[in-house]
């Protein structure tokens, strides 16, 4: 599991790394500790040496004598733990502590400056003692100097003080692991970022990865980009061999036509409306690939702004009015500027000829197209003022989906393209009644394309089957 | 009347020209697209049909030179590609209708003889009528002498008015000239025809008078 999760991976090597580094410092910490307070009872001990050594005298029999002997009453307490011992060779003398006891004699006690040590001492106990030869004045030979102290209660001074360490310094690997945990979190962020506008550019090869990104990430959003480049260039160059693949065998079928002319005119006239029959068959799924790869180009491929849409239809009405349909009719045109449609232009036309088209079809003098913004919702209304659909026959449009191209014959709305990019690009279609008397047809987009849009899009879709 | 048909497929060019000739017209047969260009330049054409995909030079530049040329005939965009965007390209660059592959050759012909019929006018004297210049001829129209793309509707509807200079014509007179009906609901669309055509050719080009109509400004 570690292996598969970075922030894992990060929060386990900053625990090992820390718990390491906490034990090298508690170990540090206790061993200077413990020199700290060995060298202040060192220091104890040989202050107390020193007083002695200042009273320090041999004896005619060659014994040593202290004139002088420290305060400390545990000198004079069996076994209280603080000893002071004077040897020469000729005898010895040392504090009432010791009783019928001895501080041992080392090898190497022959310094003549103050040396500490730690060795067994009389009553079973561990001790700390500090020893050096002085020669005092008139002396033949040096006297040992010993002064001890039982080790015992440095011991325990030294344990308290590492469980306290030890709880310490468990507690701040406790938060240095939080303040880890929220470094990576932080440090994460920004591919957590990256990973949210990647789900973006799933659905939509026409979108980039957004500037912005810490300088550590930006080489990999740049790589990122660059791939989506990449594939969209794919995808467009797969959509363009379709399309020209289509399109190529539209003159043939032109050409098929016109030798099925021939055909007719020439009398074989069951063969030829045989032929007719399949070749509308064939232009007819030819017509329906081509709207399918528009529509899968139209996925998220861009957004189309009002004075944008308002040009598309212009033109559109601009052809129209040059053909037979609509050379009579009067178009009215009204988008508000704030209009804008999660649809490429490209597409748009495509969508919009197609209706306009069909509204000049059927009109009688007028088709309007409107645009309107309502809550999050971006809508265009094509109407005319023709017989209309009819209630019976909306309903039945609706029922089905609102594929408009399964409408069947007999309303004229064999218009693939338009459910096609409209289910391309999470839209829905309404069919109404104008109140110009003729069909609504009413296109409706949500515009705040968050991550909720789809849930919220298939709603839509559910409602615009169920109303 | 001579028509120019452009194609290089060698099945569908014989055979539209062979349905026009039937049809009653001249037709020459070009199939790469510099010798229609030189064709249309130097020869006198009632109208061209032009099909976009041709060898040599596309249908769209032939179209393009054409109409910089001041070569006015009409032009029938035949094309495999009979997306909305390219309609709009084709109809831009100055084309007149645009049929798309396959295609019905009875449907073909009857837009051939309606584009010739539409055209068909010649030259006549000029109606002038406050800013606006009528051909009624050619079915053109200049504004302060600038040539505007009208509807065929918008031109009749202009028309209408410079032929009763100086008076308002309400709207359901003029819906009942436009579409032989006058109902209420013909009358709104004809402030809808005026909002748009206003739009074209300026806005004090008509004038309206609440309760009276519309007449050309200045007339």
């Amino acid at each position: 599991m570690i292996r598969d999760s970075l922030r894992l991976r990060l929060l386990a090597a900053a625990a090992v790394a820390i718990f390491v580094a906490l034990v090298m410092a508690g170990t540090g910490m206790s061993w200077f500790f413990e020199r700290h307070i060995e060298q202040r009872e060192a220091d104890a001990l040989i202050r107390d040496g020193k007083l002695i050594a200042g009273g320090l005298r041999v004896d005619a029999a060659g014994r040593p004598v202290a004139d002088v002997q420290p305060g400390d009453d545990r000198y004079g307490e069996a076994g209280s733990g603080l000893y002071w011992q004077l040897t020469t060779s000729k005898g010895s003398a040392h504090s009432d502590s010791l009783w019928d006891q001895n501080l041992p004699l080392q090898p190497g006690s022959d310094r003549e400056d103050w040396r500490a040590r730690h060795l067994p001492g009389p009553f079973g106990k561990s001790l700390l003692m500090v020893e050096r030869r002085i020669l005092p004045e008139q002396a033949a030979e040096p006297v040992l100097v010993q002064l001890a102290t039982d080790d015992g209660p440095l011991h325990a001074a030294r344990r308290e003080f590492n469980r306290e360490t030890a709880l310490s310094l468990g507690l701040l690997w406790l938060f240095l692991l939080i303040a880890a945990y929220v470094q990576v979190t932080l440090g994460l962020r920004p591919l957590t970022t990256v990973r949210r506008q990647i789900a973006t550019l799933r659905g939509n090869p026409a979108a980039r990865l957004p500037g912005g990104h810490p300088r550590e990430i930006a080489p990999l959003a740049e790589a990122i980009n660059a791939l989506a480049e990449a594939r969209e260039a794919d995808l467009g160059r797969a959509r363009k061999r379709a399309g020209d693949l289509a399109h190529s065998l539209k003159t043939p079928l032109a050409a098929l036509a016109a030798q099925n002319r021939r055909a007719r005119e020439a009398g074989a006239v069951e063969a030829a409306d045989g032929q007719d029959r399949a070749l509308a068959a064939m232009r007819a799924a030819l017509e329906t690939e081509l709207a399918r790869s528009r529509a899968a180009a139209a996925r998220d491929a861009g957004h189309s702004l009002a004075a944008d849409i308002e040009t598309q239809i212009e033109n559109i009405i601009a052809v129209i009015e040059r053909t037979e349909l609509g050379e009579r009719l009067i178009f009215d045109v009204h988008m508000p500027d704030e209009l804008h449609v999660p649809v490429a232009s490209e597409d748009l036309t495509e969508l919009l000829g197609a209706l306009i088209e069909n509204a000049a079809r059927h009109a009688r003098v007028r088709v309007r197209v409107r645009g309107g913004m309502a809550e999050e919702e971006s809508q265009l209304w094509i109407e005319d003022d023709g017989p209309g659909l009819g209630r019976e026959s909306s309903e039945a449009v609706m029922a089905r989906g609102s594929r408009l191209d399964e409408a069947g014959p007999g309303h004229g709305l064999g218009l693939a393209i338009v459910s096609d990019l409209m289910q391309a690009t999470d839209g829905t279609i309404a069919l109404g009644r104008s109140e110009l008397g003729g069909l609504e047809v009413r296109l409706a987009w949500l515009v705040e394309r968050s991550p909720a849009a789809p849930r919220k899009s298939a709603f839509l879709r559910w409602m615009t089957r169920h109303r | 009347m001579r028509v120019l048909v452009v194609e290089d497929d060698p099945v569908v060019g014989p055979d539209l020209a062979q349905a026009l000739r039937e049809a009653g017209f001249a037709v020459d047969l070009s199939i790469d697209g510099e010798d229609a260009w030189y064709r249309g330049d130097v020869e006198d054409y009632a109208l061209a049909v032009l099909d976009l995909g041709l060898p040599k030079l596309d249908g769209l530049s032939v179209l393009k030179r054409w109409r910089s040329e001041g070569r006015s005939f009409p032009v029938l965009i035949l094309s495999a590609r009979s997306d909305w965007t390219e309609k709009v390209e084709g109809i831009q660059a100055g084309a007149d209708d645009y049929v798309g592959k396959p295609f019905a050759m009875g449907e073909l012909v009857a837009r051939v003889r309606g584009l010739v019929r539409r055209a068909a006018g010649h030259a006549s004297p000029l109606l002038a009528v406050g800013r606006v210049t009528l051909d009624t001829g050619r079915m053109t129209a200049t504004v302060d002498d600038r040539p505007m793309r009208l509807s065929p509707l918008e031109y009749r509807f202009l028309d209408l008015l410079a032929h009763r200079p100086g008076r308002f014509l309400c709207a359901s007179e003029i819906a009942e000239h436009l579409h032989g009906t006058d109902d209420a609901a013909d009358a709104n669309a004809i402030e809808a025809l005026v909002l748009r055509l206003r739009r074209k050719v300026g806005p004090d080009v008509i004038e309206s008078r609440r309760g009276f109509g519309y007449m050309i400004a200045g007339s």
